[in-house]
Formats: C-alpha cells, sequence, structure tokens
C-alpha cells in the first residue's frame, strides 16, 4: 500500500462513489469543507456569462464593442457581474489555499491535489489577466505592455513567446489572441478542475484531524451515522451556491451605483488608451497582480529587468508552494507542530496584501533596495517567533483552542491591519488630508476589533449560539422570504434594462432574491432535516 | 392528537416547499428573463426611411433611356434600399424587342390573401420595371434567378430561379406564377424625370424583402446619393 503509486491505487482500488456524508461538513465551521465548491460556483457562472459576451465581443473592435455591451439589455449586469465573479473567484481561490495550507492538507495522501491547487490558481490568475486585458481600456493597454516587457524579457526565445501570446503586433491580432488565451486557458482550468476534484473525491474529505490523533494519513472513513449526499449535501450545497451568487451580483451593482469609484475596483472600462482623458487613469494593473507591479519598482527589479524579478517574485513563491508536500513530510497535521509553515503563509499574505496595498497608494514610486529588504524581513521576524511563541503555548496547555485556525486567519488579518495601520497613520501625518484620517481612524477601529475577536478566540471566551426557531417561526419566515422574492421579482421585472443605472438595481435584485433563496434553504434545512 | 399534529406538520412542511419554489423560480425567471433578451441582437434599422437614389453607370453619369436595352439578354441589378439587396432592372418588350407599356396591377400574396398595387412602368415608353431580384422562396440571387426575355424557349417573359423553380411575372407586378415560391418579388417604385432622362429608386412595395426583417434593416444603407447598376452574365 504505501509503495503504490496514486495512478495505481486510483484504478485498482477504486473508492465507491457518491459516499455517505459526516454531519460536521454542514454544521457549524463546515464551511470551510465547501471553499473549493465555492470557487467552483465562481467558474462556472464565469463561463456561462462568458459565453454570452463572446457574442458580443469583437476583438477588431475591442474597446468600442466592450463599451457596447453596457448598452445591450442586461448587457451591463453581465459584464460588472462577469468581472466581479472573477474578482471573487480569485479571492476564494486564495482562501481556499489557506484554508488548505493551515489545516494541512497538503499531506499524504493528498500530494497531487495540492499541486494540481498551485497550478490552477496560475491558471485562474492568468486567465484573469488576459480576461481583463480584452476590454482594450487604458488599463488594459497598461497591462498588455506590462506583459510584453515581462515576455521579452525570457532569455534567447523572448521574442517568440511574446509573439505567440501577444500576435504579431496588430490590435486585431493582439485581441484576438488575447480572446483566444482567455479561453484555452479557461478550458485548461476545466480540465485540471475535474481532476483536482475527482482526486478530492477520491481521497475524501478531510475529516477533523482529532480522529486520528493529527496523524497523517487522514481519510474520512464511512461511519453509522453518516447521512445521504441527497438531500443532506445537495441541499447544503444548493444553499452556499445561492449566497455565492448573491454576492457575485450584488457587489458589482452596488459598486457600479457609487459615483467616483476609483478605476482600481471600478465595474466598468476605462476611458481608450487614444483618449486624451487616459493621462489622468494611474497605470494600474487588475489588483490581483498588483503585488507584482510594486516588485517592479524595486530597485532591484530595474537591474535584473521585469522577467527575472517576475521569476523572483513570482517563480519562488510558486516553486516554495509546489514542494511544501515533498519538503515538509512530517507526519503530524496540528498546525501547532508546523509553526514554520503556518508562519510562511501568514507571511505569504501579509507580502500579498502589504505589496497590493503599497502599489495601490504609491504607483510607480521607485523603491530602493534596503526598504524592500526591509518590507520583506521585518513581517518575517515578527511573524515567525510570534507563531512560534503561540505555537508552544497552545501545545503546552497553556492557552486552550477549540478553532486554532480561526486564531491563525484572524492573525493574518491582525497582521495585515497593523501593517495597514500603520503606514495610514504615516500618510496621516505626511499629508493631513481628511480622507488619510479617516482611513487611519476606520484601520485602527478595524484592528482593534480584530484583536480583541483574536483574543477572545485564544482565551475560549464563548459566544452564544441562537436558539432554534419555533415551528411557527418557520412558516412565518419562509412566507417573508417568498413575498419578498415575489416583491423584488415584480419590481425588478418591470425597470427596463435601458441604462447601466436601472441594470445594476435589477443586478442588487437579483442578489437579494438569490440571497433570501440560500436563507431560505438554509431555513428549509432547519425544519425538515433539523441542521 | 398525534396523527393531528403530523397532518399540521405536513401542512407546514408543503407551505415551506410552495415558497421555496416560488423563491427559486422568482431566481429562474429573472436570470432568464435578462439572459433571453441580452441575447437576441436588436435589429438595427439602417435608414429611417426610403432615400431617394438616382440609378447611374459604372462611369459616374446617369442611366439613360438609351442605355437599357429592351429584353436585355445580360442581368442589369443596382442594389436598393440596402447594400446587400440587389435589385432587377428590366425594360420590357414583346417577342419582336417593341418597348410594352406596363400598367399597375393588384397583385395577390398567396402565402397570405392580401393585394397590394404594383407601380406602373416608367420612361418614355413605360416600359422600365424594377423588383428585388432575391428569391422570395429561400433567397437564390442573380444568376440563379433571373429574366427570361419572350424569345427565349424557356419560361418566356418570366423571372424564373433555377434553385427550386420559382416563377414570377415582371408583366403582371412581379407576381407568382408557379411555386414553390408563396410570395410575389417586391417591386421597387422607380421615378422617371422626362427633362433630364434619368432614373431614380423611390420605395420598395409588396412583401418585405426576403431574408430581412423590414426592408431597411439588417444591412447596410447606401452612403451616395445614387446607386451603380452593375452588369452580370445571364
Amino acid at each position: 500500500m504505501e509503495d503504490k503509486g496514486l495512478l495505481e491505487k486510483i484504478m485498482n482500488e477504486p473508492q465507491p462513489l457518491p459516499r455517505r456524508v459526516p454531519d460536521y461538513m454542514r454544521g457549524k465551521g463546515g464551511i470551510w469543507y465547501w471553499t473549493g465548491a465555492m470557487v467552483m460556483i465562481a467558474f462556472f457562472y464565469e463561463v456561462v456569462t462568458g459565453l454570452i459576451l463572446f457574442l458580443y465581443y469583437e476583438p477588431s473592435n475591442a474597446y468600442a464593442s466592450t463599451e457596447a455591451i453596457l448598452t445591450i439589455p442586461y448587457g451591463s449586469v453581465i459584464l460588472t457581474t462577469h468581472l466581479y465573479g472573477a474578482y471573487i473567484m480569485i479571492a476564494l481561490v486564495y482562501v481556499h489555499l489557506l484554508r488548505n495550507l493551515f489545516v494541512g492538507a497538503y499531506k499524504k495522501p493528498r500530494e497531487m491535489q495540492w499541486i494540481s491547487g498551485i497550478i490552477l490558481l496560475f491558471l485562474t490568475v492568468a486567465v484573469a489577466y488576459f480576461g481583463y486585458s480584452l476590454s482594450g481600456d487604458v488599463l488594459s493597454s497598461d497591462a498588455i505592455d506590462v506583459a510584453r516587457g515581462i515576455m521579452d524579457g525570457f532569455p534567447v526565445i523572448g521574442t517568440y513567446i511574446a509573439r505567440i501570446v501577444l500576435g504579431n503586433g496588430e490590435s486585431v491580432s493582439l485581441f484576438t489572441r488575447y480572446e483566444g488565451w482567455h479561453i484555452i486557458l479557461a478550458g485548461l482550468i476545466l480540465v485540471l478542475f475535474a481532476m483536482h476534484f475527482f482526486l478530492a473525491e477520491y481521497n475524501t474529505i478531510m475529516p477533523d484531524p482529532k480522529r486520528n490523533a493529527y496523524r497523517v494519513p487522514l481519510v474520512d472513513r464511512e461511519e453509522k451515522n453518516y447521512k445521504p449526499w441527497q438531500p443532506y449535501n445537495l441541499y447544503y450545497m444548493a444553499q452556499i451556491s445561492f449566497f455565492t451568487l448573491a454576492l457575485i451580483f450584488i457587489i458589482p451593482s452596488i459598486v457600479a451605483i457609487i459615483p467616483h469609484v476609483p478605476a482600481l475596483f471600478s465595474p466598468f472600462p476605462q476611458v481608450s488608451p487614444t483618449s486624451p482623458l487616459a493621462i489622468s487613469v494611474p497605470p494600474y494593473p487588475p489588483w490581483f497582480l498588483l503585488f507584482v507591479y510594486k516588485e517592479l519598482d524595486f530597485a532591484i527589479s530595474a537591474v535584473i529587468g521585469p522577467f527575472w524579478a517576475s521569476v523572483l517574485f513570482i517563480g519562488l513563491p510558486l516553486v516554495y508552494l509546489l514542494i511544501i508536500p515533498y519538503v515538509e513530510k512530517t507526519p503530524t497535521l496540528k498546525p501547532t507542530r508546523r509553526p514554520i509553515i503556518v508562519a510562511t503563509g501568514v507571511i505569504g499574505v501579509i507580502y500579498l496584501i502589504g505589496l497590493s496595498t503599497w502599489g495601490a497608494l504609491y504607483p510607480g514610486v521607485p523603491v530602493s533596495n534596503v526598504v524592500a529588504l526591509l518590507f520583506f524581513v521585518v513581517p518575517m521576524a515578527i511573524v515567525i517567533p510570534l507563531v512560534w511563541y503561540l505555537a508552544n503555548l497552545i501545545e503546552s496547555g497553556r492557552v486552550k483552542s477549540q478553532n486554532s485556525w480561526k486564531i491563525y486567519v484572524l492573525m493574518t488579518l491582525d497582521g495585515f491591519l497593523a501593517v495597514l495601520s500603520g503606514y495610514s497613520i504615516l500618510s496621516a501625518l505626511e499629508t493631513h488630508s481628511l480622507f488619510s484620517t479617516i482611513s487611519m481612524i476606520i484601520l485602527l477601529v478595524l484592528l482593534a476589533i480584530s484583536s480583541l475577536v483574536t483574543y477572545s478566540l485564544v482565551y475560549g471566551v464563548k459566544i452564544s449560539v441562537p436558539a432554534k426557531l419555533s415551528s411557527r417561526g418557520y412558516v412565518v419566515f419562509s412566507g417573508i422570504y417568498g413575498f419578498l422574492a415575489i416583491a423584488i421579482i415584480s419590481i425588478i421585472s418591470v425597470i427596463p434594462p435601458t441604462n447601466t443605472f436601472n441594470q445594476s438595481l435589477y443586478g442588487i435584485g437579483m442578489g437579494l432574491i438569490f440571497f433570501i433563496a440560500g436563507g431560505f434553504i438554509m431555513l428549509y434545512r432547519s425544519h425538515v432535516y433539523n441542521e | 392528537m398525534s396523527q393531528e399534529k403530523d397532518l399540521k406538520d405536513e401542512q407546514k412542511r408543503n407551505f415551506l416547499k410552495i415558497m421555496g419554489v416560488l423563491i427559486i423560480g422568482a431566481g429562474l425567471a429573472g436570470t432568464l428573463r435578462s439572459v433571453v433578451q441580452n441575447i437576441l441582437p436588436e435589429s438595427v434599422q439602417a435608414e429611417s426611411s426610403f432615400p431617394t437614389l438616382l440609378l447611374s453607370l459604372p462611369d459616374g453619369n446617369p442611366v439613360h433611356t438609351a442605355d437599357l436595352i429592351v429584353n436585355n439578354p445580360q442581368i442589369v441589378l443596382y442594389y436598393y434600399p440596402l447594400t446587400n439587396t440587389p435589385n432587377f432592372l428590366l425594360r420590357l418588350g414583346d417577342a419582336s424587342g417593341k418597348d410594352v407599356k406596363i400598367e399597375g396591377s393588384v397583385v395577390k400574396i398567396p402565402a397570405t390573401g392580401q393585394t397590394y398595387k404594383s407601380p406602373p412602368g416608367v420612361g418614355p415608353y413605360g416600359s422600365v420595371v424594377s423588383s428585388s431580384a432575391i428569391c422570395q422562396h429561400l433567397g437564390c440571387i442573380p444568376p440563379e434567378i433571373r429574366y427570361h426575355p419572350p424569345s427565349s424557349t424557356s419560361f418566356p417573359g418570366k423571372i424564373h430561379c433555377d434553385c427550386h423553380g420559382s416563377t414570377y411575372d415582371p408583366f403582371n407586378g412581379f407576381s407568382v406564377v408557379t411555386g414553390p415560391t408563396t410570395h410575389p418579388l417586391p417591386s421597387v417604385v422607380l421615378s422617371y424625370d422626362p427633362s433630364k432622362d434619368t432614373y431614380s429608386a423611390t420605395l420598395m412595395v409588396g412583401p418585405t424583402i426576403y431574408g430581412h426583417s423590414s426592408d431597411l434593416s439588417g444591412g447596410q444603407a447606401v452612403s451616395t446619393s445614387f446607386t451603380t447598376i452593375t452588369t452580370i452574365q445571364g
């Protein structure tokens, strides 16, 4: 058994599918078993809206045809939710990755799942980059220029790679290729996702590690009290699908209505690169690539060139993530016994968010090597000893924790907020603007709240769980939900989709209906299945 | 008592189910509506009304009566009202090649039973008529569909489409002679300026041009104030 390869095991010892499922994956905290499912929902939403946009997008006329989509009935909803669906998908991919890093899901027997997941992360960001660049606006032309610079720097065959990806230099060729890559990579994601999902089913979900005394390999063995997949998991999945869809609809529709949204988060294309207004738009990349953007400002990047800088700052973390399952082979699953991995996860998040914020606030401002080095060393010097200390504290039993992962997640947030607050205090002192003062206050309040929650979790402060509804309560609430859904659908069905404002109202309405649908399924599960 | 409770629970559960179907149905209906309305392309009206276009020769000069040959065995076409809608330009005559004056006639659309009045011939002899050159059956265009002069052996004096055999009578407002077509060819209303001896296309009457949702949509407008005739071998 030990020596068998993965393929041999899969082919020769097939597992029964579908299995019966445990209750805890739908209970409190069970949502962490579904982060991958949420990514999947977002991905399928992207495929559907992407295919609809495919009917309208013209590579020969990139900017004008993207702008024209906004005037087609519901085109604005589909374009903005396609963009924000991608944003949400990327965010969820990171959440999924961190969760699995912290719980040790990369360990035996899930190494291949982890590696395919890392490749999926890369593909997701790449497909999002190509999609983002399709609009043909000033930001997309900046993003394309950066990609050209990086690819040209590839030793020896750089110009060939740039031509393969970007075409022969004509605009039509460029956008035709970008549209092609966008779809090709999305197809690759689908194929790799199928494998990732199959492996997840084959290796089973990761049960509570306590069942196996935190030792690998941790697999889910069917127990007597397990329930059939349908309806228990089916309804749960429908519930989280509706909630995810609600987010995808509501967030961009609200952002679309708010005036003066910064270019970085605007759901609409910016001005055309040939417009005289283009000069006023800062040359931002999409937010999920802001960290690369800042790294290219470092003095060292100017010396080694954009290609090697990308290898250093994108390639190195990816390689680190890829080799984790083969380097960290300790048989324990306890996060407290793996402080280095946990600490690097936290540090990675701090780097990612810190660099992105830095890039957003100070776009294109060169950074000296000393400052850059400090940026990388300081969090490392703080987080590693801190995590080590906390891990020992929990390990020795002096601090009790039922949900140590929550603490790690919150600590990540704390660290990020602390870094951000530091910056905001600095900028408030320097600029004296109202905006920076307000943001400083908000950040400090957020930091205080999250530190308080972390503290209460570490020292085991209990928060009471709301009691179950009475049987009459279910009828009343379902009636209210049904009434609201019908009311919203009748309101939004009479709003003509003639301008983006009306369409955004429709988007918010649809998001609310999905939200209500998710809430209703929650209610139904609670009433009928006692969950 | 227990049975009664079960019954009540059953009713409550059914109520919940109905609400669930309503909510998810509302979500589906809203989604479907937007998707259907979104993927339905709007038809674009190329022009707001029929333009008046002067018929001109390839060299730029206007078409005069002398440029048109009675019972021309070649096919003379021009595009009106859009750049993808060709029309025949015919100067009709009898078997001996003498101009025939064409009167406006009541043309019946066999598909609907409706009738309309076709325009009379124009020009000094009242013999110049014009119609869409797109077969109303399945959209064949010249040279598959063409005018056969009265002297020819097959289909004398008729417009015949070789694709599926639809035949039209240009002497009677391009009405249907034999199927499979169920619609006559739409006529172009020509106007003749006797002082300058020039011809203009002004309007179309009859059924809608084949393949278009209206005569003025589904293509690009002719951007000039004239439309050039082209001649192809029959």
